[in-house]
């Protein structure tokens, strides 16, 4: 039998060898070293960890691709050197501090030129350093746009405005359906989209069964969400921009209190998991807007992702099929825009390259040629806006049915989009 | 063993340490760490501000909805009432003071593990009044561009507090007068109060002391700090919304508080302190954000098998250690008249 101060020893050892590997990151490890290249590095701020992880991890997985790529092909040509592409990323976890001391050690320490983030509720923290460093940064959600945010911009995804392609095509593929209703989680995500599908409704010409239900996000029970839903035999069940762990549950609800109806939602990630629990038959037809990037339809000359079935099999090959959602190619989409608006500046300066992007109001989309939008709903024109895939479950694969014009909704429709915004107090004035 | 009240020489030399150190340190960190050592000073006054209420025996889940309460009272005393921010700050604090005063009485009609759930309630109620009512409290997305505290120029100084290092010293000032009056209150007759309603509670009722009044305090006294660092926090980060306060939070604040321990008024900053750096500073520099959470849980457990007392029995039988080996290295007086 050991003695107790054998024990004891060996405890301390243990603990003592923990925390030296723990602490030698901090000290110093030898890191790869550069020096003889031109390298420039892109800051990636979004959440990695917690309930909104699947909107941020999954996007600097697709960002690593295109860097080995980039780096592969011998870099960035800008202003006829080479730069080498390094990504430097920062768990901001959803919130406003960590965002604040993530941009600080990005802009200060990593010395980045470009942040991408996911925005949201961590923006108002980077807003003022972004401001006073002048420091390019862009977001998927354009609600965080004011005419103040001048070095702000959403060049991929015009969250939640593009969810109008999806009822658009809904009201004219299936035209007998004439009633919905909508749930979403009750945030700053939930309600400008569901601002924007009771817009497209009403532009269709589909009645709203029931007001908009919102639940807490801390919801964990979605039967009696699902239960109050379905009390009016809706036509089309919506399931609005909920977050993952939010759409399939409801799904799998839906399945089980028997509704046979059309689904729309904004986002299905993760689509694979909720057929296997549901099935192929209940997910028919469901409609989002989001595509698998094998599909042939993007191989269009019109669109400026660059290989982007080659992009899907290499994100597959790396981190599995099921790991693919919304965000896996956007951030590396907006990647290609910045890297073609630095090679026309000739510059990685973040004012230069902001004013090459913008240059003539249009930029090149990764679903086709856009233009910069956006003052009537945000303040400013720093969201890029074109065409955006309507997709559809077909047979348990997700395929894009059509590519419909943001822009020609909005020409048409854009009074309704902005008197429900108002209504539910999302206009950037009233944030 | 009660803790010793009084101070000798090697106390005051560690105080002068101790002073030095925090008023260097923003000096020898990097930038995004000035960053997190501002949070980290607002988060000792929670988790202090936690422990004074704790004394009463009564672990309440509402804390950081009180912050929250301070936080959202400061933004909008300057923002929609144009409060100078200082005052906003003070008149913050106290609107969490009179959200507990106002609370008391259905709250302290409850004991124990229903007092918990009770807390957890009615700080949901108040997060969800947040969340509800988009004016004023600006809905989901809450309050933002809440003006910072203002720069100072006496043309021979320009102080910027948006600048973490200048933040900080603000932020160390209020927090260092706020523990003061936290350690007065514990070392008072009312904290012995505290204490004695904690273990005896029908005991001191029947000596004539009000239990409901003085949990009733404690509560109030602990939500006026943690109001206070709710309105620094607010005004440095120019935003709030219902989400910085919710139950992870709490969580976050009750796990600092156990590790540290509770025996001793600095076992909670001893909690906040350790593991904020071995979460945002050492388990980030490694490199593994996506392991984090579980590394952050393996640690914990490890605190827990091996610290059961918290890591304030560390500084105590360090204490210990050294006072026995200064005991030994003095010769024995009477062996000396012996000789």
């Amino acid at each position: 039998m050991k003695s107790a101060s054998s024990i004891s020893l060996n405890r301390r050892t243990l603990l003592t060898g923990a925390a030296s590997a723990a602490l030698l990151p901090v000290i110093g490890m030898p890191k790869a070293s550069f020096a003889q290249e031109n390298v420039v590095k892109i800051g990636f701020l979004a959440p990695l960890t917690g309930p909104v992880a699947a909107w941020g991890k999954p996007g600097l997985d697709g960002c690593k691709i295109w860097a080995d790529w980039m780096n592969e092909a011998g870099g960035i040509e800008i202003g006829g050197k080479p730069y080498k592409v390094e990504l430097a990323s920062y768990d901001d976890e959803d919130d406003a501090g960590k965002a604040r001391t993530g941009a600080t050690q990005l802009i200060r320490e990593n010395e980045v030129k470009f942040i991408m983030m996911l925005g949201g509720n961590s923006w108002p923290g980077v807003e003022e350093i972004a401001a006073r460093q002048n420091m390019l940064v862009s977001t998927l959600l354009p609600s965080d746009l004011t005419p103040d945010t001048t070095t702000l911009i959403a060049p991929c995804e015009v969250h939640p405005i593009y969810n109008v392609t999806g009822v658009d095509w809904l009201a004219a593929n299936r035209p007998e359906l004439k009633t919905a209703v909508v749930c979403a989680q009750d945030d700053a995500l939930g309600k400008p989209s569901v601002a924007t599908y009771l817009a497209a409704f009403e532009a269709a010409g589909i009645q709203m069964a029931s007001p908009p239900l919102f639940f807490d996000p801390a919801t964990t029970d979605f039967a009696p969400v699902m239960t109050q839903l379905l009390a009016n035999k809706p036509d089309i069940l919506c399931l609005d921009t909920c977050y993952a762990d939010y759409v399939q549950p409801l799904c799998e609800q839906a399945f089980q209190q028997g509704y046979k109806g059309q689904i729309i939602s904004c986002t299905l990630d993760f689509y694979q998991r909720i057929v296997e629990r549901t099935s192929k038959e209940f997910m028919e037809g469901v409609i989002f807007q989001f595509p698998d990037f094998d599909d042939k339809a993007l191989n269009d000359p019109r669109i400026n992702f660059k290989k982007p079935n080659e992009f899907f099999a290499e994100y597959v090959k790396r981190y599995g099929a099921t790991e693919w959602s919304a965000v896996s190619w956007e951030y590396s989409s907006i990647l290609d825009l910045w890297a073609d608006a630095a090679q026309r500046a000739g510059s990685i300066e973040p004012a230069d390259v902001l004013v090459a992007m913008k240059d003539d109001g249009k930029g090149k989309h990764a679903f086709g040629d856009a233009r910069w939008w956006g003052k009537e709903l945000f303040g400013i024109d720093n969201a890029l806006v074109g065409d955006w895939p309507v997709v559809v479950i077909r047979d348990g694969k997700a395929t894009i049915a059509e590519f419909r014009s943001i822009p020609d909704w909005w020409d048409k429709n854009g009074e309704l989009l902005v008197k429900h915004m108002t209504d539910l107090g999302q206009m950037w004035n009233q944030r | 063993m009660p803790e010793k009240t009084t101070m000798g020489g090697a106390g005051l030399i560690g105080i002068l340490i101790l002073a030095v150190v925090l008023i260097a340190v923003p000096h020898l960190v990097s930038f995004s760490q000035q960053e997190l050592l501002v949070l980290l000073t607002i988060n000792v006054l929670v988790v202090v501000s936690y422990r004074l209420q704790t004394l009463t025996g009564e672990w309440s889940l509402a804390h950081v909805v009180m912050m929250g309460a301070g936080a959202y009272g400061s933004a909008l005393f300057a923002k929609s009432f144009g409060f100078p921010v200082p005052l906003a700050m003070i008149a913050g604090a106290i609107t969490a003071g009179l959200i507990a005063a106002a609370l008391s009485f259905p709250l302290f009609r409850m004991k124990g593990f229903y007092f918990l759930i009770g807390s957890f309630a009615a700080g949901e109620i108040l997060r969800l009044i947040w969340k509800r009512f988009t004016d004023p409290f600006g809905g989901p997305k809450g309050i933002q561009r809440i003006p910072g505290f203002p720069e100072i120029d006496l043309g021979f100084i320009h102080i910027d507090f948006y600048d973490p290092a200048n933040y900080y010293y603000l932020v160390l000032v209020v927090v260092l007068v706020s523990l003061w009056v936290l350690y007065r209150v514990e070392k008072s007759r009312i904290g012995l109060t505290f204490n004695a309603i904690h273990w005896q509670d029908k005991l001191s009722e029947s000596v004539g002391v009000d239990a409901f009044r003085y949990r009733m305090l404690a509560f109030v006294i602990a939500s006026f700090f943690a109001g206070l660092a709710g309105a620094l926090y607010a005004h440095y980060l120019s935003t709030v919304n219902p989400n910085q306060f919710d139950v992870n939070t709490m969580v976050y604040v009750l796990i600092w508080t156990i590790v540290g321990g509770t025996s001793r008024w600095y076992g909670p900053i001893l909690g906040v302190v350790a593991l904020t750096i071995v979460d945002e500073v050492i388990l980030r520099s490694i490199g593994v954000d996506q392991v984090r959470p579980l590394l952050y849980g393996l640690i914990l457990i490890l605190a827990i098998l091996f610290l059961p007392n918290g890591l304030e029995s560390v500084v105590i039988k360090a204490k210990d250690a050294l006072l026995n080996r200064g005991r030994a290295g003095v010769p024995d007086g009477s062996a000396a008249l012996r000789k």
